[in-house]
């Protein structure tokens, strides 16, 4: 029915298979936009964030997937800048999770807000000394990067580029990609970081603060590097999720150690400084602030040690042995599991670092406040997944997304 | 020209383009944060002239001046008085919500005569003419079947001009039952009485005390006059000390300077211990006991015999060593005082123990003088002809009073309002016909509930004057609706606990609000319906007529100030201070110093629930306001369930904030679970003032009523209500 | 404004609550309440999303009985200078709808710039800052006596104690009206300080050597005004935002309960 569409050479479902998971998918989709109306136009009620979790659930959701989408502002540094020419065959992709990613954070920043009608107030009043600031300005224009990286790729529709028009303009696009992705790099060093900021210059919050140089907390650098480092764990967990659904190898395998093998570098190297900047925090700033270690996990029901360690050794170190050894990398269950770790880390991270530091109790008389998202809050906070898994099926089903795989195809 | 289906597509995307680089997407975005900014939904409060009105605040017997800040004819915020004698500028937190009691949900905006049946909340609406006629036309009825004492009646107070037109009507018709809320004035009142010889009210000189032991009273908590007794503490803590005698952690004992915890009823016996040391060590004020005391010899063998610091610390709990260093620092403090009543003072209390205690105040020498006792004769400026009394009203004056307040039993106490229900219950006496309450919500505020409403329901006209839909306006026939107190003018005579006498005087601060009516004026108005003698005893147009002919030469100065003091009082001296058969002060003995055992089985009822007061919660006809109600913390109220404090000692297995039955011999309720170090093992409190089933949204249906788990006990010489908590266990829910 | 003051020298107002007066009567609660517009609502036990510029919190010493011992300590904004201006929640602010007066050294919050993205409430270790999760609703009447001094927020945005700035605007009006540049004492008092009973709060100009708060607690310019009243201290002095509310206490367990000590860190109270 839609075959004119479907790019030539490959196999895709039948019509009515894919529409029928679009209507599924897109049922989680309109429950997460019912909920996304309830609090527009309800307020914040209807979240279970209070005065203690101001940051709740959604700003986790929000740096998660901006560190998650990471791998395409990697990938690209990695394939224009560093001139990494296998990578191409998954930059693609990296891109369009990229896209996703970023367009999730933006609405879900849209819906956090109490007042969305005035939220371009942060670039009208902007204060230049807020994090904040500086991650609106940064995401909105790597967003705006990403659509620019994306829209080629939609050009290359077959029918969309029968269009002479939309031809020539992604050829030209195309030749000047190489710019948009060092500025797509640029900016991202710059909100990953800044994210990072957001927690670490909370100097009111000894559980969050961090030193760092000038006006960047250590926090602004690992978040950088954690997204560097987990961004292409992600995309090459998605790259095999996908390849398990439609059952077919979308990427070579050449193309998939390579970026593991970077990516596995960047994670070791990541936890290497992070074991430090922990290290550093719990003997040096933390007492400082008369707190120990332990009072940051204990007398709660929730967080202990255990996640600290969950972070750091099992989400970073062990990720970080199998990826930067050959076996490892070769080792199909390895890898899987190595990536799917790293890019847990990455969350739990962002978890503790907007959650925890919610939680823990600064003044002496005060204890530990806890917290579980509503419904409406859960809702919301699917409703970028699915729109992504919507956005993957089309594009996978109309755009040539892999260019390895009609080659694959015929080989197989 | 054909339209095809390019050019269509190329002019929506060609106007989708131009209209998103046009202005218009700003201008939008502009427009619509304006709009955020202003939502009509959200209220801009109006400005205009501002101006200042000065008033009394009468929403306990605190008498604070206050200053009410308006904008036009809008009451905009109340703030106390500066100058004023009692408070100074300082407020408490239930003045400070005053504006929210009138402009609140819970108004009575007009006369409301009831359709439903009782308590269930369906009324007519009826003019002023048809209710007035409504009450005379009843009390008319009783009045010729000659039984007009059976007419009883409930105020909040018994001084001041209204209260005393509506005991004076009540006499010209003919019922001898006009009773006062009673509170710890009742005894300290029977104590001077009975000790001094005077019918007078106790002053406390709490501003010049230096140490000030205090058996259980919540001296910060809203004990006597609250802004007046904060103001004071807070100059304890400049020079002086605070010695808090209780059993629990209260905000007074976190406060003094030193919290001697006691078993719960065994003051009476610390302070005659405390007696006896003072006696022994001779540490007495020689002069006073020789020359102005009587008595004192039967008294000294009695605490020598029977109060040694070693007994009493068995009983008390209270060290031996503890007892003589508190009678060293008492009596060898230049201006000691000794002050007793239950947290707010709302229960009157044991007898004895206020002897007991005023007897420490005796032995020092400290009554009437600076930083002492002091004798408060009511000001007297209430000067009406006495009433001539008709046939009917004189039989009915003649009747025996139905609370037994001044019998042969009782013949000191003047007013018993907790024996009021039983006695309607029991039948005993002769039946209740018709009940009028006044400033006053017995239906929340009398222990056990279950039988004051049985005892409500059994009178078969009850008549409210609350200005609040309160639970006993619930439980009425008919509700005349005063105004509150920022719409009326109203006299205040001497507040609780003040050394001086002074009048203050309540001024409308905004116009009545709604078709409600003064009180005073309703007493008038029924007095001229009625004719006759009652009428003659009411010569006055109008309340203000009265009111202003009432305080004479006062008037201007009321109107003024505020308030009026009498600048030529000083306290009396103690060669005339006595009016005791023997002229001096009197170390009177009624009965022995026990406890006051209280209800409940030991085995059944293995710990003791007490009650707990607060300035954050209003416990008497008033109820917490919004504002009030959400200073109340998280560790009083959580959602619409109580919190119950108790010693995680015997917690016995209920963790912080679980849920559990706590049961009395009264009754159950579902309650959580508080662990508090502060509080003596064995003892479970519970905050006073929830557990409202009227009033408004705010305040309804959160916690429990303290008084639906208790009875009153009688004390065996005042007959007045001295429980002091009751026997009680918690079960699991 | 800053033209104005030019021949003024700059004010930091701030505040001295003596904890052994304070009773914790809860009045400094409703006068600010009443005199703000703060909005109630039926249920206000969970005091996580309970609107309170003052609250009043309550600590214990954590002995068991008889030893068990109590202090109430209330919270206003604490208006932190900390570095130069740079309070805890103004930096973090993306819309500068949070300011830091340097003339009066007030934490200002402007509620129709502020688009309610709470960075201010994470940044903030005093949980000074509430958030209007719901539309404010006064019953029916109960509008009439909300004050036209200060404009009632809308759902949606962030709010806080401003030391009733609007007072300080009104009594510098007055004060321009009369030919003064200068403000006495007691022209310009938070509504709290005035209704306190005890008369436990005091308010002033920190800067002002007249001023009882100067004199009681001797704030210390050269150590980012540290009290040198040895019994005043200030909450979380530690982390360094340097708050303009100090508080006395003459007991130890209190002036430690003020900030975080690891265990047999320095004794004393106030450093």
């Amino acid at each position: 029915m839609d075959s004119a569409l479907i790019p030539e050479g490959v196999k895709r479902c039948s019509f009515g298979k894919f529409i029928f998971w679009i209507i599924v998918v897109g049922a989680v989709l309109l429950w997460g936009v019912f909920a996304m109306l309830l609090c527009w136009f309800k307020g914040l009620n209807q979240t279970n964030m209070n005065d203690a979790y101001g940051f709740a659930v959604w700003i986790w959701a929000d740096l998660a997937v901006i560190a998650l989408g990471g791998g395409a502002f990697f990938t690209g540094l990695l394939r224009y800048i560093f001139g990494k020419d296998e990578l191409k065959n998954i930059i693609n992709y990296a891109v369009l999770i990229g896209f996703i990613c970023y367009s999730s954070a933006l609405l879900i920043l849209a819906i956090d807000i109490g007042q969305p009608l005035r939220g371009w107030f942060i670039f009208w009043h902007a204060n230049v000394h807020s994090m904040l600031t500086e991650v609106a300005f940064c995401l909105s224009c790597y967003f705006a990067v990403l659509t620019i990286e994306y829209i080629p790729l939609i050009l290359e529709n077959r029918q969309v580029d029968k269009v002479p028009f939309f031809h020539n303009l992604s050829h030209n696009m195309h030749g000047i990609m190489a710019i948009f992705a060092a500025t797509g790099a640029f900016l991202s060093f710059f909100h990953q970081g800044s994210l990072g900021g957001v927690a670490g210059v909370l100097f009111g919050r000894p559980f969050a603060y961090r030193e760092g140089v000038f006006i960047w907390p250590w926090t602004f650098f690992l978040f950088t590097w954690s997204a560097a480092a987990c961004g292409p764990c992600f995309t090459i967990f998605i790259t095999w999720i996908t390849e398990k659904i439609t059952r077919k190898k979308l990427v070579k395998k050449n193309v998939i150690m390579l970026l593991a093998k970077i990516a596995g570098w960047m994670l070791a190297t990541y936890t290497i400084a992070k074991i430090i900047d922990t290290w550093y925090w719990a003997a040096v700033t933390v007492p400082s602030k008369g707190f120990t270690l332990m009072d940051f996990y204990s007398n709660n029901p929730l967080y202990g040690i255990w996640i600290l360690v969950l972070e750091i050794v099992i989400c970073g170190v062990v990720p970080s042995i199998i990826l930067i050894t050959k076996k490892g990398r070769e080792s199909s269950f390895l890898l899987i599991s190595a990536v799917f770790l790293g890019a847990l880390g990455a969350c739990v991270n962002r978890w503790v670092m907007v959650l925890q530091v919610m939680a823990v109790p600064v003044m002496t008389f005060e204890s530990w406040p806890m917290y579980f998202p509503s419904w409406q809050e859960i809702a919301t906070t699917i409703l970028p997944v699915a729109y992504g898994i919507i956005l993957i099926m089309i594009s996978y089903r109309y755009l040539p997304i892999f260019p390895q795989e009609r080659e694959i195809e015929q080989i197989g | 020209m054909k339209v095809c289906r390019r050019s269509f597509l190329s002019l929506i995307i060609g106007g989708a383009a131009g209209t998103a680089l046009s202005p218009l997407p700003l201008k939008l975005m502009d427009d619509s944060s304006i709009w955020s900014q202003a939502w009509p939904w959200t209220p801009v409060p109006e400005d205009g002239e501002v101006s200042h009105v000065g008033s009394i605040c009468t929403l306990c017997p605190g008498g604070c001046g206050i200053t009410v800040r308006k904008v036009n004819d809008r009451a905009i915020k109340i703030e106390g008085m500066k100058g004023h004698p009692v408070n100074n500028g300082g407020i408490c937190v239930l003045g400070l919500s005053g504006l929210q009691l009138l402009y609140g949900p819970t108004r009575v905006k007009t006369p409301l005569k009831r359709v439903g049946a009782r308590g269930e909340g369906r009324w007519e609406k009826i003019s002023w003419d048809e209710a007035i006629a409504e009450v005379v036309k009843k009390l008319g009825g009783l009045r010729e079947k000659g039984k007009s004492h059976t007419v009883a009646c409930i105020s909040g107070t018994d001084r001041g001009t209204v209260a005393q037109l509506l005991g004076r009507f009540l006499t010209v018709y003919g019922s001898p039952n006009f009773i006062r809320i009673p509170s710890i004035q009742d005894s300290y009142e029977l104590t001077m009485h009975l000790m001094q010889g005077v019918q007078a009210s106790a002053g406390f000189d709490v501003e010049n005390a230096d140490f000030v032991l205090s058996f259980g009273s919540g001296l910060i908590e809203g004990w006597g006059s609250p802004v007046r007794m904060i103001k004071a503490n807070s100059k304890w803590k400049e020079r002086g000390k605070v010695v808090q005698i209780e059993s629990r952690l209260s905000n007074t004992a976190a406060k003094a300077d030193k919290w001697v915890p006691i078993n719960p009823g065994t003051e009476a016996a610390l302070a005659l211990a405390i007696a006896n040391v003072i006696i022994q060590k001779s540490l007495y004020n020689a002069d006073f006991v020789k020359n102005y005391s009587s008595g004192f010899e039967e008294f000294k063998q009695m605490v020598l015999n029977e109060f040694s610091p070693d007994d009493v610390s068995g009983i008390t709990g209270v060290s031996a060593s503890t007892i003589e260093s508190l009678a060293k620092s008492f009596a060898g403090s230049s201006k000691p005082l000794a002050v007793c009543g239950r947290g707010q003072g709302e229960t009157p209390g044991s007898l004895n123990e206020f002897m007991a205690v005023h007897t420490l105040n005796a032995l020092v020498g400290n009554i009437d003088k600076k930083g002492g006792v002091w004798t408060v004769p009511d000001p007297d400026y209430i000067k009406w002809p006495e009433v001539e009394m008709d046939r009917i009203a004189a039989n009915g004056m003649s009747k025996a009073r139905i609370d037994g307040a001044g019998s042969k039993r009782y013949p000191d106490t003047r007013y018993l309002l907790d024996r009021l229900p039983n006695a309607i219950n029991s039948g005993k006496e002769y039946p209740v016909e018709a009940l009028f309450v006044a400033g006053a919500n017995p239906v929340y505020t009398i222990p056990d509930s279950k039988a004051v409403k049985e005892a409500f329901n059994k009178v078969p006209f009850v008549v409210s004057f609350s200005s609040y839909m309160d639970e006993t306006a619930v439980n009425s026939d008919l509700i005349l609706p005063n105004h509150v107190f920022l719409e009326r003018y109203e006299d205040v005579p001497t507040p609780v606990g003040l050394q001086k006498p002074i009048i203050g005087l309540s001024k409308p601060v905004v116009k009545p609000l709604f078709n409600t009516k003064h009180l005073g004026d309703v007493i008038l108005l029924m007095a001229k319906a009625f004719g006759g003698q009652i009428a003659k005893a009411f010569p006055w147009d109008s309340y203000e007529v009265c009111l202003k002919e009432t305080l004479g030469n006062k008037w201007d100065k009321l109107i003024n100030d505020g308030f009026w003091a009498d600048s030529n009082f000083r306290p009396a001296v103690w060669g005339g201070a006595f009016h005791t058969p023997s002229r001096k002060f009197e170390f009177v003995n009624k009965g022995k110093a026990e406890s006051i055992k209280i209800e409940g089985d030991e085995k059944a009822y293995p710990l003791i629930l007490m009650p707990y007061d607060s300035m954050r919660l209003a416990s008497g006809f008033i109820g917490d306001p919004p504002f009030v109600i959400k200073t109340v913390e998280d560790t009083v109220l959580k959602g619409k369930e109580i919190v119950v404090e108790v010693n995680p000692k015997s917690a016995r297995g209920f963790r912080e904030g679980d849920q559990a039955i706590l049961s009395t011999p009264k009754g159950s309720v579902k309650v959580r679970v508080h662990h508090f170090n502060g509080i003596m093992p064995g003892l479970v409190a519970l905050p006073r003032g929830l557990g409202h089933t009227a009033y408004d949204e705010y305040l309804a249906d959160k916690g429990v009523n303290f008084n639906e788990l208790i009875g009153p006990v009688e004390d065996p010489v005042s007959g007045l209500n001295a429980a002091w908590g009751i026997r009680a266990k918690l079960t699991r829910a | 404004m800053k033209e104005q003051h030019k021949n003024t020298k700059a004010k930091k107002y701030g505040m001295v609550i003596d904890l052994d007066k304070c009773t914790g009567c809860g009045a400094c609660m409703a006068a600010c309440m009443a005199e703000n517009n703060v909005p109630f609502k039926k249920d206000e036990s969970n005091k996580l999303d309970s609107i309170t510029w003052m609250r009043v919190y309550s600590l214990t010493n954590g002995k068991k009985f008889p030893e068990a011992d109590m202090c109430y300590i209330p919270r206003p904004c604490m208006h932190c200078e900390a570095h130069n201006g740079h309070a805890p929640c103004v930096s973090v602010c993306p819309a500068v709808a949070t300011d830091y007066n340097h003339e009066t050294g007030i934490v200002s919050q402007i509620y129709t710039r502020c688009f309610g993205c709470r960075y201010c409430m994470a940044a903030c270790p005093y949980h000074a800052r509430y958030f209007n999760w719901w539309d404010p609703v006064w019953p029916d009447g109960m509008e009439k006596y909300l004050s036209p001094n200060v404009s009632p927020r809308m759902r949606g945005v962030v709010e806080k104690c401003s030391f009733c700035f609007h007072r300080y605007q009104l009594a510098m009006n007055k004060a321009y009206v009369e030919g003064r540049r200068e403000l006495e004492e007691d022209e310009y008092q938070t509504s709290c300080t005035q209704a306190c009973p005890a008369g436990a709060i005091i308010f002033g100009d920190l800067n002002n050597p007249g001023h009882a708060v100067n004199q009681i607690a001797k704030p210390d310019p050269k150590h980012g005004g540290r009290p040198m009243n040895p019994h005043a201290f200030r909450l979380l002095e530690r982390l360094g935002t340097n708050p303009k509310v100090y508080y006395l206490s003459s007991r130890e367990w209190v002036r430690r309960a003020g900030d975080n000590y690891i265990k047999d860190e320095g004794k004393q109270g106030n450093h």
